[in-house]
C-alpha cells in the first residue's frame, strides 16, 4: 500500500518555471511507489500561464492555488464580511498577530538557542497563526477581512503600541497598506479548500506533508500538523528567510516589496522570520540542502536535532564514459569554467588570476563554457575583458593567433560564434582543473559536474562549495585572483595531484549527490516520520516507538470501511505501561469526520 | 541592492554593452584602477589577501567547515600577522576593523531592518565566515550583529505621492473622452429633431427608431469608454438602466398612468424631452473630472498622513467638497444643453424647474455611486442605486394598485404629489433621498484608507 505524500510547494514544482521543480521532479519518479498530491501555490500569473511539467504517473492529484492577483483585483476595499461577534474575533485574532510581528527583533533572539522553547513572542505568533486559520475554517472570507479598514485599525495600534521598533513606529498609512496587503497575500493559504472540508479529501487523507521552502506554502502544513496530526517535512535548498532579505529589491516574491520603506520592510521580515520559525518549530524533520542551508536555518532557531542535511542529488550517468575514462586524456590542460555567466560568478577575477597564472605557466588556456541564461551583457563585458587582457597569439610566424581564452557553449547575444556543444557532458572533456570563481553561490551545480567527471576543481569559498568539495579540491576566498591564479598553477603543474584529486572527487560525488541518494534519503525520511506517527491524535500516541508500526497504519487503507480488522500490535508493545493504540482505522475515520477540528 | 562591489562592476558592464568592446574594456581597467584608489583610501587595499593568505587558506580547506562555525571561541589564527607590510599599514591606522567593514557597507548597514539582512548582504558580497573571523568574530551572524548594532538607521523620509508623469497629448486625450457621450448624444438628438419634419408625413418611418437607436449604441459605448476603469456589478447596471429609462420616459407612464392609461394597444412612444439625455451624457464629463481630482487629491492626503484617523479627517471634508462642486458643476451643464440645444428648429421649450431638478438629483446619485464603485466599495453602490429603482417603481405600481377599490388610499400620497409640483416628483424624491443617504455613507467609506489602496480613478 503506497504512503500518500502531500507536496506543498510555493512558486515550485508543477510549473515550468518553477525553483526547485527539477529537483521535485526527481524525486517524485525516483519515489514512485508512493503516491503524492501536490499542493501548489503560484507567485505570478506568469508563472502560472507558463505551464506545467509533464506530472509522473504517481501523482494522484495536483491543487493550484495564486499567491498573485490579477490587476485591478485584490487592490480594491473590501467590505467587513463578518457580523459583530465574529469581527471581535477576527480583530482580536489578526491585533495578536500584528502585535507579535510588530515586536522588536530583540525579542526573538531571547528565545534563539534554546532549542525546542519558544519566546513568548513566537507562541502569541502561532496562537493568533491558528486562529485565523480557525475563522477562516469557520466562517471563511478572511481575505476580504484582512484588506478591509479593521485590519489596517489593528496594524495601526500595533505598530503605535509602546515596545514597537522606531522604525516600525514611523509607519505612515501607505506603509501600512502596503503591509496588509502583502500580509493578505501570504495568509490566503489559510483560507484555502485543502484541508478536507466540503466532502473532499484533501490534506486530510495525506500521510505526510512535504513542504518545500518555509514561506507560505509551509502554512497549510502547518495546520495539517496541528488540527490532523499530520507529520511535517520541510525542505529547503534556499533559506526562504535569507532570498527575502536578498530578493527585496527585486525578484517579486510574495512578501518581498520592491522599493517599500523600512517600516514595510521591518513589519514584513518579522513576520517572514515568525513564520520560519514557527516552521522550524513545528516541522518534525527539517532537510537543508547543504551545511550553508543549515546554518542558517539554525540561526533561525531550527533545533539541531531535527535537522537532517540532504544534498541534492545529480544524475551521473551522463558524466560516467567521462569520468571512467579519466586516466587516458589526451592534450594539453586547460582551465576550464563552466557556469551561467553572470556576475555573481565573478568570471572577471578568474580572467584577472589568469594574467598570475601565465606568468608561472607559460601558455596556459582558459575555456569558458557558458550555460543556457547566461546574462548578455556580462558575456561581452566578459569577452571584452579577455581580450583586453591577453593578445591573441600564434605557434609561429605563420601560424594564426587565437586568443588564450576560449568563450563556448550557449552564449547569448547577437554576433556570437562560440562553438555549440553536442552534449552538457563534452563541457568537461579534456584535462585540466576545472575552475569556479562565483562570489554568491547556492549548491554549485558545474562544481558536482565536474567532479562526476573526475576533474580536478579549484573553487571559491562561498555557499555551499566547501561541504561539496571536501578535501578533493582546493579552495580559495573569494575575490582573491592572486590565491586563485597560485591554486591554478599549481595544479595546472602537476599532472599527477590532479589525478589524484579527480579520482578522489568522483568517488566523493557518486557518494553523495547522485539522484538516487537523495531519493533513498527521503524514502527512509519518510517511512520514519510515518512510524512515529500513530495513526491518531498526540494524546493517543503510543508510549513505545514503533508499537503501532508504520505498516499498520498503511495497512488501514485497504481495511477500512470493510470492517476494522485489529490492528496488529507487536507482542512487546501489549501490556505494560504502552499505552493500547487506538484502531486506526475508527481514528481515520475520525479525523475524515472531525474535518478541520 | 548591490551598491558594492562586483556585482556593481557587472551591472556597469551590462550598461554598456552595445559599446565597442575595446573602449568597454579601457573603461573598466579605469573603473577597476578607481575603485583599487577607493578601497586604498577607505583602508582597503585590492590585494587585501596576499599569496600568503591564500596558501594558508588553501591548507585548511578541511577545517573551514566545522572549525568557526562551531568552534565556540573566535578564531585566533587569522592571517593577519602573516600578512603583507601594506596590510599592517592599515592595521596600525586603525584598531577597530569593523569600523572600516561598517563605512564600506554603509547604504546596506543603515537601510537593513534586521541583523539577518546584513548578513544576508554581506554573504551574497563574498564575505564568508572566514572573513568574519578576521573581525573577531565568530561567523558572519554575530558580525552582521555588531554591523547592525553600530550602523545609524536614519529615518526615511516619508513617500512622496506615487505621481506618474504622463504625456501631454496623452493626458489631454484623456480628460477629452468623457465629453465623448455628450457629443454623440448631441449628434443624435440634433439628426432627430433636424428629421422630425419629415417623419411628421403620414405613414411608417423607421429613421427615428433607427437613429436614436444607433444614437443610443454610440453614446452607450462612449459611455464604457469613459468609465473603462470602472467594474460595475450585474445589480448596478439594471437598476442603472432602469432609473435612466425613467428618467427618459418615467414622466410620460406616470402622467398616462394617473390619467387612467395605459390605452390597449399602447400608442406610439412620445419622444423624451432631449434636455434629459443630453444633460445627464454631458453631466458625465464633470463626474469623471471630479473623481479623478477626487482621487488624486486622496492620494496626496494618503502619503503624508501619519494615522488612519488623520487621514479619515481630511478626506472626509474632501468628498462632500467634491460633492459640492459637482453639484454645481451641474448648473453649468444645464446652461449648456439649453444653449446647445436652442439653436436647433425643433426644439420647442426648456424642461420645467422640477424637471431639471430630478435630471440633477439622478446625476449626483450616480456620481457618487461612481465614486464608490470605482474603489471596489460595490455593495454600497448598489444599495443606492437599488434604493432609488425600487421607490419609482413602488410610486408606479401604487398608482396602479389604488385602481383596485379597497386600495384606493395606496396612490393617494403619490396622487397629492404629483398634483402639487408634476410627475417629476417622484424621481426627485427617489433619486435625491437615495443620494443623501449615499453621501452620508461615502464620507465615513471614503474616509477609510483601505478605499484608496490604489488610488483608484475612473
Amino acid at each position: 500500500m503506497p504512503v500518500r505524500v502531500a507536496l506543498l510547494t510555493e512558486g515550485g514544482y508543477p510549473y515550468v518555471q518553477g525553483e526547485v521543480a527539477g529537483w521535485c521532479d526527481r524525486l517524485l519518479r525516483g519515489l514512485h511507489s508512493h503516491e503524492f498530491e501536490v499542493y501548489a501555490l503560484s507567485r505570478s500569473r506568469r508563472q502560472e500561464q507558463a505551464g506545467r511539467v509533464p506530472l509522473p504517473g504517481n501523482v494522484v492529484g495536483v491543487r493550484e492555488a495564486g499567491l498573485w492577483d490579477a490587476s485591478g483585483r485584490g487592490t480594491e476595499a473590501a467590505a467587513m464580511p463578518y457580523g459583530r461577534r465574529v469581527r471581535r474575533w477576527f480583530r482580536a485574532e489578526f491585533g495578536a498577530l500584528a502585535d507579535a510581528v510588530c515586536r522588536p527583533v530583540v525579542e526573538l533572539r531571547e528565545g534563539a538557542g534554546q532549542s525546542g522553547r519558544a519566546a513568548p513572542v513566537e507562541d502569541r505568533f502561532s496562537r493568533a497563526l491558528h486562529g485565523l486559520a480557525a475563522l477562516a475554517a469557520e466562517h471563511g472570507g478572511l481575505s476580504a477581512a484582512l484588506r478591509s479598514e479593521d485590519a489596517l485599525h489593528a496594524l495601526e495600534s500595533a505598530c503605535r503600541r509602546a515596545g514597537a521598533p522606531r522604525v516600525v513606529q514611523s509607519a505612515q498609512v501607505p506603509d501600512l497598506l502596503a503591509v496588509a496587503a502583502r500580509l493578505e497575500r501570504a495568509l490566503r493559504p489559510l483560507s484555502l479548500d485543502w484541508y478536507g472540508a466540503c466532502g473532499t479529501a484533501g490534506l486530510a487523507a495525506a500521510d505526510l506533508v512535504h513542504a518545500v521552502g518555509a514561506g507560505p506554502a509551509v502554512l497549510p502544513g502547518l495546520l495539517a500538523k496541528r488540527n490532523l496530526g499530520t507529520p511535517l517535512l520541510l525542505t529547503e535548498y534556499g533559506v526562504r528567510l535569507r532570498e527575502h532579505f536578498l530578493h527585496g529589491a527585486g525578484d517579486p516574491g510574495v512578501l518581498a516589496v520592491a522599493g517599500a520603506r523600512a517600516p514595510v520592510r521591518a513589519v514584513l521580515a518579522a513576520f517572514q522570520q515568525l513564520l520560519v520559525r514557527e516552521a522550524y518549530r513545528t516541522a518534525d524533520l527539517i532537510t537543508p540542502g547543504n551545511a550553508h542551508t543549515r546554518r542558517w536555518q539554525e540561526r533561525c532557531g531550527a533545533p539541531a536535532e531535527r535537522l537532517r542535511t540532504v544534498h541534492p542529488g545529480m544524475d551521473a550517468s551522463p558524466y560516467a564514459e567521462l569520468g571512467e575514462a579519466a586516466d587516458v586524456r589526451p592534450g594539453q590542460a586547460v582551465l576550464t569554467w563552466v557556469g551561467r555567466l553572470a556576475p555573481a560568478k565573478d568570471v572577471v577575477t578568474l580572467l584577472h588570476a589568469l594574467v598570475r597564472v601565465r606568468e608561472r605557466v607559460p601558455g596556459a588556456r582558459l575555456r569558458i563554457v557558458a550555460d543556457h541564461g547566461s546574462d548578455a551583457g556580462y558575456a561581452a563585458h566578459c569577452r571584452a575583458v579577455a581580450a583586453g587582457l591577453f593578445p591573441d597569439e600564434a605557434p609561429g610566424a605563420s601560424g594564426e593567433g587565437r586568443n588564450p581564452v576560449s568563450f563556448e557553449g550557449a552564449l547569448p547575444g547577437p554576433g556570437c560564434r562560440a562553438a555549440r556543444l553536442a552534449s552538457r557532458a563534452d563541457a568537461f572533456a579534456g584535462e585540466g582543473p576545472v575552475v569556479l570563481s562565483s562570489v554568491v553561490e547556492g549548491f554549485p551545480v558545474p562544481l558536482v559536474e565536474a567532479m562526476f567527471c573526475a576533474r580536478a576543481t579549484v573553487a571559491t569559498d562561498v555557499g555551499a562549495v566547501c561541504e561539496v568539495v571536501g578535501g578533493t579540491g582546493l579552495v580559495v576566498p573569494p575575490r582573491n585572483p592572486a590565491a586563485l591564479a597560485d591554486a591554478c598553477a599549481s595544479l595546472l603543474l602537476d599532472p599527477q595531484r590532479r589525478a589524484r584529486l579527480g579520482a578522489a572527487a568522483r568517488a566523493r560525488a557518486l557518494e553523495l549527490f547522485t539522484v538516487e541518494q537523495n531519493v533513498e534519503a527521503f524514502r527512509g525520511i519518510y517511512l520514519e516520520l510515518i512510524s512515529r506517527r500513530s495513526g491518531g491524535p498526540p494524546r493517543a500516541r503510543a508510549a513505545r516507538p514503533f508499537a503501532v508500526t508504520a505498516e499498520t497504519h498503511l495497512c488501514a487503507y485497504g481495511e477500512e470501511g470493510q470492517g476494522n480488522a485489529p490492528p496488529q500490535v507487536p507482542t512487546w508493545a501489549r501490556g505494560g505501561r504502552a499505552a493500547s493504540p487506538v484502531p486506526v482505522g475508527t481514528v481515520r475515520a475520525a479525523r475524515r469526520g472531525g474535518g478541520r477540528g | 541592492m548591490r551598491p558594492h562591489g562586483e556585482p556593481e562592476r557587472g551591472a556597469a558592464g551590462l550598461a554598456a554593452s552595445s559599446a565597442d568592446a575595446r573602449q568597454q574594456s579601457a573603461a573598466y581597467e579605469r573603473r577597476r584602477s578607481e575603485e583599487g584608489r577607493l578601497r586604498r583610501t577607505s583602508g582597503w587595499e585590492e590585494g587585501a589577501e596576499p599569496p600568503v593568505e591564500g596558501v594558508e587558506l588553501l591548507a585548511d580547506v578541511g577545517v573551514s567547515a566545522s572549525g568557526p562555525r562551531d568552534g565556540g571561541e573566535p578564531r585566533r589564527r587569522t592571517p593577519i600577522t602573516a600578512a603583507s607590510p601594506a596590510r599592517q599599514a592599515s592595521d596600525t591606522r586603525s584598531a577597530d576593523p569593523v569600523r572600516r567593514l561598517l563605512e564600506r557597507h554603509r547604504a546596506l548597514c543603515e537601510r537593513a531592518v534586521d541583523p539577518l539582512e546584513i548578513a544576508a548582504g554581506l554573504e551574497a558580497l563574498g564575505l564568508t565566515d572566514r572573513t568574519a573571523a578576521r573581525f573577531r568574530h565568530r561567523d558572519v551572524f554575530s558580525l552582521a550583529e555588531e554591523l547592525f548594532a553600530r550602523a545609524a538607521h536614519p529615518d526615511e523620509p516619508p513617500a512622496a505621492a506615487p505621481g506618474t508623469r504622463v504625456p501631454r497629448v496623452r493626458a489631454l486625450a484623456e480628460a477629452a473622452v468623457p465629453l465623448l457621450p455628450a457629443l454623440f448624444c448631441l449628434l443624435t438628438v440634433a439628426a432627430l429633431l433636424l428629421t422630425a419634419d419629415a417623419r411628421r408625413l403620414p405613414g411608417p418611418h423607421p429613421a427615428g427608431a433607427v437613429i436614436a437607436g444607433a444614437g443610443a449604441v454610440a453614446v452607450l459605448v462612449a459611455l464604457r469608454i469613459a468609465l473603462r476603469r470602472v467594474a460595475p456589478s450585474k445589480g448596478a447596471l439594471l437598476a442603472c438602466g432602469w432609473l435612466l429609462t425613467y428618467a427618459l420616459f418615467g414622466d410620460q407612464a406616470l402622467e398616462e398612468v394617473l390619467g387612467g392609461g395605459p390605452d390597449l394597444p399602447p400608442g406610439p412612444l412620445a419622444a423624451p424631452d432631449p434636455s434629459v439625455p443630453l444633460g445627464l451624457a454631458l453631466a458625465v464629463a464633470p463626474a469623471v473630472w471630479c473623481a479623478r481630482w477626487f482621487a488624486r487629491a486622496a492620494r496626496r492626503r494618503l502619503a503624508d498622513s501619519r494615522n488612519l484617523g488623520e487621514l479619515a479627517s481630511r478626506v472626509r471634508p474632501l468628498v462632500l467638497l467634491v460633492v459640492a462642486v459637482f453639484a454645481g458643476s451641474l448648473f453649468v451643464v444645464e446652461a449648456v444643453t439649453v444653449l446647445s440645444l436652442l439653436p436647433l428648429p425643433g426644439y420647442a421649450h426648456p424642461p420645467g424647474e422640477w424637471a431639471q431638478a430630478a435630471a440633477a438629483a439622478l446625476a449626483v446619485l450616480l456620481f457618487l455611486v461612481l465614486l464608490l464603485a470605482v474603489r471596489g466599495l460595490h455593495s454600497a453602490a448598489v444599495a443606492g442605486l437599488g434604493a432609488a429603482a425600487a421607490v419609482e417603481l413602488l410610486c408606479l405600481g401604487a398608482v396602479l394598485a389604488a385602481r383596485v377599490p379597497s386600495l384606493a388610499p395606496v396612490g393617494r400620497p403619490v396622487e397629492v404629489a404629483v398634483a402639487a409640483v408634476g410627475p417629476p416628483v417622484v424621481p426627485l424624491l427617489a433619486c435625491g433621498g437615495a443620494a443623501l443617504v449615499l453621501l452620508v455613507h461615502a464620507a465615513r467609506a471614503l474616509a477609510r484608507a483601505s478605499a484608496h489602496r490604489c488610488g483608484a480613478a475612473p
